[in-house]
């Protein structure tokens, strides 16, 4: 060990990780070289630098050698450069004096095949870190105020559950809706699962808690056109959709001959409605109805007007409303996979459905004489990977359960349907998980049938004289034949699929979407309901296929992350901006101009006269002014172009083993 | 884990003074961590009780996790050591809930009992001194019973907290470790202590037991060496393993073709569980992969009813597993017969090929055993009852509204304490379980004349 008093004082740890850096890099090794590094004063090698074992060795250390500076070589800064900062807080520094070297994600597990290599590679790598940490200066979080409220994007049982949470413990919440009406998928469901109810009954009752609450301000059809800010400040655009309607629905006649043309989007097509459309269920919010205005006549608006005299204005327009908000929790919700037209006799003939579609036939009495029904599992989910065209590999989770319930519900109701009732299952795998189970046991109990059918070999749709027939492979039997069954209905067990419509959302958003293409969480176990934006939450089926009971969690989820943000006065944040040496600024204002987010400006120095300032809590530490500033007055704090020069020649330096 | 050994109340036992928290998390593995971290998080002042000796629950014993493949001690471990030193959490190790009165809303009463180390934890240092020198070796929880550890020992490496204690149980009164403990802090004359709380909420985090595979005796396990079970193939999996290949426990071969058996005590009435359990399809398939990596050579076989790839990333990882080679049988295992070699031969019902019984020889048994309600949380609640299942999951009255109530409010439970989950879900029901907590409190404060606490002891 090499010590010089000019030095800091640097501890470096090098950990095995159990087996999934010691398998490939000689750990022993690389801690002897860096104990070589001039500053280092203590070098250790340790199983897990993460457990608390470990980092209490190292508060020890901090304390025995005197040390100033950390250092770990590990995994991915992203798992734990927070951990050890932590550490380092409990063993009395500066937490920025820390440095991490990521030899696992980077090293061992990128070069199984070349151990001496990897090792190689992870003393540079530590090496580099050390010359870091030499040059690193303590620095200080920024502090920025926190806005005590949250932005609910989604008016779904997801966002509803949510934002009465959030009301619940202190925080004002702004709840906005897309649609003119509140209750999003959940409200669609003529049963749920695990209890038997009404979606609209089960959404309805959590829209009457949000009402009585007055922490909660609720705008149906508005939506998000803006975010600006961070996390603890965000300032969110929100527009107002005119609905052309301003009294309650007590006071408006219904619609009446106001014939509708246009598919219910609420009764997935099986109806039709507007231009007036009314609340689509009791207790939903407003119950006020809607004008589809783009969907009218002149003729017809002016009719409108005559009809409901005041309580129309067919010149309302859109307004814009600024809030403020500590957090914000996207729970956007999903869209029912569409099928194709023709995909499984989908659209070419009337008596085949949706999943979505049963639901609502349930629910508006609309089953009439149906003795037979096929159910086809997996329809826009598990789908086989092509290269032609983008699928659906993932499972929608929810379905299997699904169809076993609203089966149980159909057998309930069969003397309404006309007495025999049969139904055909015809499936890929049963996915009843967990309790769900339960379903299934019960359906094999009762006039179920079920046929095994393989992806390679799905059944098929025909309609042979008018008669619905399924033809299919049964793989439970041992006949060769395929079996043909005669039905009157064919429901198609059609999963979800991410919302279309909500790309300009997530675009201003800047959430990240997965291969699945629903949106992405930063860790599934870790950080579950977190993006890479920090202080925006994804919850519910935005983030992928969820049944009721697990949305609702992960919305509870996402609610307390938004809330242990805006339950705070004040937040900490990285120090890791942009700052300027005011002596050395010549107000070329190439900074300025290559700041994407308007972080700097030019303010009078004292002394000096107009300079460029950064404001830190909009900096994002990009480094684009670093690199544009034709005097070097830009550095970032933190990682500055002499600790980056200290890195770059410590990773070039011959390693000798 | 599982170390309950009996209490030993040699010299009666002691009562310390009452404290008050605000909230009460029962369990300290990845759910109750989740939720201890959320609410201190939202700056409640939070008491953590964990009946084992360390924090941490099931999932440090695991090697990676599904369907990310990321290594299970890498997530868990830094997990326990930031509850363990989060400024609201205060944390309880060893120590067991034996009675919860509910004394108003927002007003619980709970005894617990803290068992004795036989060790001062003040000045224990973990040196390990004492296990070296203890002459008595038991089969190692940890290592589900593939290793040994003994009656003086420290839990595991990343153990939270890291002090020794001894198994009295199994303690042979020898002394050994006391002569070699370094700063003197083996005491045989430790009593349990009785801790009175003050809480305004309940978490119930309690987590699940395994099943016990030996109620399937046509299996034999625990009678064949070769049939062993998911969980000590995690272990063997485990980058922290016991062995440092993966062998058989018979006479130590590296298996070449290894079977795995799903659905055990699982959707199964014989033994009273008709649940599924949630987790043992994508872990057998994560096993799976990982043998393909350990054992290059080796074939895997995996016997199932359903493949239930339901969860974020399972169906593509269900996928890739076929792709790489990995068998996979619609048929449940009627029973398993030993060779003379060790081998084993699986009868089944082979459901794609015309459903005739078939039989298939491997030389290593896994059994993919299922999960069921651990502990019995609902017995300390006194003057309540907590709302069960058929099966013993507690129970939500509104599952579809507010899935982790409880039948008793400012009670909320969360993880596989209210049914079997994987590790995302349990991480997310923790959260969510915080913040019911938190609402609870935040409403109650608010009803309160003067917006002022009363009652309890300050």
């Amino acid at each position: 060990m090499t010590e010089d008093k000019s030095w800091p004082r640097i501890g470096f740890y090098v950990c095995h990780c159990g087996g999934n850096i010691s398998d490939y890099v000689d750990v022993e090794k690389v801690r002897q070289v860096l104990a070589e590094e001039p500053g280092v004063v203590v070098a250790r090698d340790v199983m897990f630098a993460c457990s608390d074992s470990s980092q209490n060795e190292m508060v020890s250390d901090i304390k025995t050698y005197k040390l100033d500076r950390i250092v770990v070589a590990s995994c991915t800064p992203r798992l734990h450069e927070t951990t050890f900062r932590n550490v380092i807080d409990r063993g009395g520094l500066n937490r920025y004096t820390y440095y991490h070297a990521n030899i696992r994600e980077q090293t061992s597990w990128a070069h199984t095949d070349d151990k001496e290599g990897a090792t190689i590679k992870a003393i540079r790598h530590s090496r580099a870190a050390v010359a870091y940490a030499r040059l690193a200066e303590p620095l200080e979080s920024l502090k920025a105020p926190v806005v005590p409220s949250v932005l609910v994007v989604g008016g779904g049982i997801a966002g509803i559950r949510a934002a009465l949470d959030l009301a619940d413990a202190g925080i004002a919440v702004h709840l906005i809706e897309r649609e003119p009406f509140l209750g999003g998928r959940a409200a669609q469901l003529s049963n749920s699962y695990p209890q038997d109810r009404k979606g609209s009954e089960i959404v309805a009752r959590l829209i009457a808690e949000a009402r009585r609450r007055d922490d909660i301000a609720i705008h149906a059809n508005a939506e998000v056109v803006g975010l600006d800010g961070c996390i603890g400040n965000f300032e969110a655009r929100i527009r107002l959709n005119p609905r052309y309607f301003r009294t309650s629905r007590m006071q408006v006649k219904a619609p009446g001959p106001l014939n509708g043309e246009t598919p219910s989007r609420f009764n997935y097509g099986l109806s039709k409605e507007g231009p007036v459309v009314m609340p689509p269920f009791s207790g939903t919010y407003p119950e006020i109805p809607y004008l589809d205005r783009e969907n009218c006549s002149g003729d017809y608006i002016k009719s409108i007007s005559e009809t409901y005299g005041d309580a129309v204005d067919v010149n309302q327009k859109s307004e814009d409303l600024t809030v403020k908000v500590g957090a914000v929790i996207v729970a956007t919700g999903f869209d029912p996979y569409e099928p194709k037209e023709g995909e499984f006799g989908y659209r070419t003939h009337p008596n085949v459905v949706t999943l979505q579609q049963l639901h609502r036939l349930v629910e508006l009495n609309m089953l009439r004489d149906v003795h037979k029904i096929a159910f086809i599992y997996c329809v826009g989910s598990r789908q086989v990977r092509t290269d032609e065209e983008e699928v659906n590999e993932y499972c929608s989770r929810y379905c299997c359960n699904a169809a076993m319930n609203i089966s149980l519900v159909l057998l309930r109701l069969r003397d309404k349907l006309g007495g025999d009732l049969r139904l055909y299952h015809l499936y890929r795998d049963i996915r009843t998980y967990g309790k769900n189970e339960t379903l299934y046991e019960e359906a094999l109990k009762k006039e179920v049938v079920f046929v095994k059918y393989s992806e390679e070999d799905p059944p098929v749709v025909s309609a042979l004289g008018g008669r619905l027939t399924v033809t299919v492979k049964d793989l439970l039997t041992v006949l060769d034949d395929r079996l043909e069954i005669p039905v009157d209905m064919v429901v198609l067990v059609t999963g979800m699929v991410p919302r279309q419509s909500n790309e300009a959302l997530y675009q201003i958003m800047r959430v990240a979407k997965g291969t699945d293409r629903f949106l992405l969480e930063i860790h599934p176990k870790l950080k579950p309901v977190e993006t890479a934006m920090a202080g925006i939450f994804i919850t519910g089926t935005c983030q992928g296929p969820k049944d009721m009971r697990e949305t609702l969690a992960s919305a509870q989820a996402a609610s307390s992350k938004a809330a242990a943000i805006t339950l705070m006065a004040e937040l900490e944040l990285d120090p890791f901006v942009a700052s300027v040496d005011p002596n050395l600024c010549n107000l070329s204002k190439a900074c300025v101009a290559e700041c994407e987010y308007g972080a700097i400006e030019f303010k009078e120095i004292p002394g000096l006269g107009q300079k460029a300032s950064v404001c830190g809590a909009k900096c994002k530490g990009c480094g684009s002014c670093v690199a544009v500033c034709p005097t070097g007055a830009v550095q970032l704090k933190g990682l500055s172009n002499n600790q980056l020069k200290a890195q770059i020649e410590a990773l070039g330096r011959k390693v000798e083993i | 884990m599982n170390i309950e050994p009996s209490i030993h109340e040699f010299g009666g036992s002691q009562e310390l003074p009452e404290e008050r928290h605000e909230v009460m998390i029962v369990g300290g593995g990845i759910c109750g961590m989740q939720a201890a971290l959320d609410l201190g998080d939202m700056g409640f002042k939070v008491l953590l009780v964990e009946k084992e000796p360390s924090i941490g629950g099931v999932m440090y014993k695991l090697s990676k996790t599904f369907p990310t493949l990321d290594c299970a001690s890498c997530i868990s471990t830094p997990r326990m050591a930031s509850t363990a030193h989060h400024k609201n959490i205060a944390v309880l190790t060893y120590s067991e809930v034996r009675e919860a009165v509910k004394e108003g809303e927002g007003n619980f009463r709970i005894r617990i009992l803290e068992k004795p180390r036989y060790v001062d934890s003040a000045t224990c240092t973990a040196c390990s001194l004492c296990e070296k020198a203890c002459p008595v070796l038991v089969p190692s929880e940890y290592d589900w019973n593939l290793s040994g550890r003994k009656a003086a020992f420290i839990p595991f490496d990343t153990a939270v907290p890291k002090i020794a204690l001894i198994d009295m149980d199994n303690c042979i009164y020898c002394g050994a470790c006391e002569r070699a403990c370094p700063v003197g802090c083996i005491d045989f004359l430790q009593t349990p202590k009785w801790h009175t709380v003050h809480v305004g909420s309940i978490v119930l985090a309690t987590g699940f037991r395994l099943f016990d595979a030996k109620l399937k005796p046509t299996y034999h396990y625990g009678e064949y060496p070769n049939v062993i079970t998911s969980m000590q193939m995690e272990r063997l999996l485990s980058p922290t393993r016991p062995t440092h290949a993966i062998v058989r426990p018979l006479d130590g071969k590296e298996p070449g073709n290894i079977a795995y058996v799903l659905c055990v005590g699982s959707r199964d009435d014989t033994i009273k569980n008709t649940y599924c359990s949630q987790v043992c399809c994508m872990y057998s398939i994560k096993q799976a992969q990982l043998l393909m990596g350990a054992l290059p050579l080796a074939d895997v076989s995996i016997y199932y009813i359903d493949i239930r790839a339901f969860g974020k990333g399972f169906e593509e990882f269900y996928v890739q597993t076929k792709a790489m080679g990995v068998n996979f049988v619609k048929g449940k295992i009627a029973k398993i017969e030993q060779q003379k070699n060790g081998d084993l031969t699986l009868f089944y019902e082979d459901i794609e090929n015309g459903g005739r019984l078939s039989k298939a020889s491997h030389d290593l048994v896994v059994l993919a055993v299922g999960i069921l309600p651990g502990g019995n949380p609902a017995q300390v609640f006194k003057g309540e009852e907590l709302m069960l299942d058929k099966i013993g999951w507690i129970k939500s009255p509104d599952e579809n509204s507010s899935p982790m109530m409880t039948s008793i409010p400012g009670v909320f439970a969360a993880g596989t304490a209210i049914g079997a989950k994987d590790i995302p879900d349990s991480a997310v029901e923790g959260s969510g379980a915080a913040m019911d907590a938190a609402a609870y409190l935040r409403t109650l404060d608010r009803k309160r004349p003067g917006n002022k606490k009363e009652g309890g002891p300050s």
